[in-house]
């Protein structure tokens, strides 16, 4: 593969938080166009943190990130314009409550892409029929079903025709029987060949869908392997002993 | 019946009537121990007179009646302006009198509004145009509170600060002799500022914690898809903030009204200050008092009804 085909790259990537917490640690990582990254770890481990770093909802204390050529947090880079290229679903939707679920899709591309109302709409209601939920469009959120939300969230994020998409837990609210309606979703943009990060404690969807999966632990990547091998054959004890115990409580 | 729950409040009714009713007639019974003869009766003409509204003289000068006395000229003593009044019932000066300024001409029956009611329409006045202003400057300030830039939201507490920890009455007075005499401000501007600089310290803190109320994923969900911070701040944040902040704006702006009426210190003629004037023509202090005090009931009651319906409206949607 090219050099101009890494879409993410994290080069020993260091954050201290305000209160003295390390959230990361030398971490280095690289994303090509069209790969799925799974990023597994303990509770606490940086997951999150190293998310938010990529579109720069936190800022960094060393090192360096560049996504899509940029390099985010150089003060000179054009933020907004580039999180609009970089779609992020959160653990808990964030979806705008006081909004019906088109407008939730169509804010961002009108606000800030200019797209005119006839054209963001289409496009919603697209988006909205992919992720079957074609019949909700003019609900509100508070009146949809977990899944629902994180659909909508998921939906609301490709309006921005975005070359990568990242995933916080996108999951881990929800009751177990909705998990599998998000999942497939996310299968679905995989096979599309989207640039994905997605931070999950589904290892079935991580064995299935990802290219490489990432294994994180006190604000360090320690490993990270084709997972095939990482989940069989893992050549980290830590890692070993971290899957024994999650599967051993699934 | 204990378990009837229309009994329960049957009886809730009835003790609230009869409290009501014993305070009443306890106020009633006080006055009359006092010797104080009520004389309602007067009232009604401070609020609505038909003693009509009178022509004054613009200037010092001599009076021309026409013969036919239906129309009357007044001729400057001092310089050439002169002015024909046709549109009276009732002349109050003959033919060749010498007038000086703000003398009376001729009267025109008909009902005009009193004292008082030209006192409400002035705090109604005051205290709309130092709402709005106050909403404009609240939501500045409120949004400076939340500022990541430290001097600006130390400014912004600070303003808030030196407002709240100083007395309306003193603001006022400041705002009249000291603001309004350098900035050249009329007694009505420099209330209207008062109580809006006044009010906006309060309305920031208002929306300071309906901004803050507002999840923090909301604001983070904004800016990942790219909206800039003034983007996020008016399309998702704000209005999420607003149904929130409007029970206690509601509150603050009641209490603007109330305040207003501390702004009749100043030479202006607010409804408590056309109480006070009414007092002293009518020697009735306690039916122009309770009068005034249920002037501002309506304007306040009028103020919590609609913004009760606002309330459910929102609610709706
Ligand atoms: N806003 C914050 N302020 C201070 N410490 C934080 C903040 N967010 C996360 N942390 C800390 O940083 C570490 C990593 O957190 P996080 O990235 O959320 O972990 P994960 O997502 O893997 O559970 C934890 O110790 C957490 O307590
Ligand atoms: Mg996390």
């Amino acid at each position: 593969m090219t050099e101009s085909q890494v879409l993410i790259e994290v080069r020993e990537v260091g954050k201290v938080y305000g209160n003295g917490v390390v959230g990361l640690r030398g971490v280095s990582l690289q994303v090509k166009r069209g790969e799925v990254v799974c990023i597994i770890g303990p509770s606490g481990s940086g997951k999150s943190t190293l998310l938010r770093t990529l579109n720069a909802l936190e800022p960094i204390s060393a090192g360096e990130i560049r996504v899509l050529g940029e390099s985010v947090h150089d003060p000179r880079t054009d933020l907004n314009r580039l999180r609009a290229r970089l779609g992020m679903v959160f653990q808990s939707f964030n979806l705008f409550p006081h909004r019906t679920v088109l407008d939730n899709l169509m804010l961002a591309p009108r606000v800030v892409s200019g797209v005119k109302p006839e054209r963001a709409r289409e496009r919603a209601l697209a988006l909205l029929a992919k992720v079957g939920l074609a019949d909700k469009a003019d609900m509100h959120p508070g009146q949809l079903s977990g899944g629902q939300q994180q659909r909508v969230a998921i939906a609301r994020a490709l309006a921005m025709q975005p070359e990568i998409m990242l995933f916080d837990e996108p999951t881990s609210a929800l009751d177990p029987e909705k998990v599998g309606e998000v999942l497939d979703v996310m299968k679905v943009l995989a096979s599309e060949g989207m640039t994905m990060c997605v931070v999950t404690h589904e290892m079935g969807f991580a064995r299935a869908v990802a290219h490489r999966v990432v294994f994180m632990e006190a604000g360090e990547i320690v490993y990270e392997d084709a997972p095939e091998r990482f989940f069989t054959a893992p050549a980290n004890e830590r890692l070993r002993a971290f899957l024994g115990q999650v599967l051993k409580s699934a | 019946m204990r378990s009837n729950p229309l009994a329960g409040r049957a009886g809730a009714w009835l003790i609230y009537l009869v409290v009501l009713g014993g305070i009443i007639g306890g106020l009633y019974v006080a006055t009359q121990r006092i010797d104080y003869s009520w004389n309602w009766q007067r009232i009604p003409q401070y609020l609505i007179s038909n003693e009509g509204q009178e022509r004054v003289a613009p200037f010092d000068g001599f009076v021309a009646v026409a013969e036919d006395g239906h129309s009357l000229t007044l001729k400057e003593m001092k310089g050439s302006r002169s002015i024909t009044i046709r549109d009276f019932d009732e002349l109050l000066v003959g033919d060749g009198d010498l007038v000086f300024e703000n003398d009376p001409l001729a009267r025109k029956r008909g009902l005009v509004a009193g004292p008082l009611l030209v006192g409400l329409w002035m705090t109604l006045k005051i205290s709309a145009l130092s709402l709005m202003a106050a909403l404009v400057l609240g939501l500045l300030i409120g949004l400076g509170r939340v500022s990541r830039n430290s001097a600006v939201s130390g400014l912004a507490a600070t303003y808030v600060e030196v407002i709240r920890g100083t007395p309306l009455l003193v603001q006022i007075f400041i705002f009249y002799f000291f603001v309004g005499t350098v900035m050249e401000l009329s007694a009505f501007t420099a209330g209207v500022a008062a109580l809006a600089v006044f009010t906006a310290a309060y309305v920031a803190e208002i929306i300071r914690a309906g901004i803050e109320a507002v999840p923090r994923g909301q604001m983070e969900a904004a800016r990942s898809l790219g909206l800039s911070l003034p983007q996020a701040m008016r399309h998702v944040i704000l209005p999420q903030a607003f149904k929130r902040t409007l029970p206690p704006l509601a509150g603050q702006f009641i209490n603007l009204i109330k305040d207003s009426s501390l702004v009749s210190v100043m030479a202006l003629t607010d409804l408590t200050k056309a109480g006070r004037e009414v007092v002293s023509s009518t020697f009735s202090p306690f039916e122009v008092w309770f009068t005034v005090a249920g002037m501002y009931l309506l304007l306040t009651g009028l103020l919590s009804y609609l913004v009760r319906r606002l309330e459910k409206r929102l609610a709706h949607d």
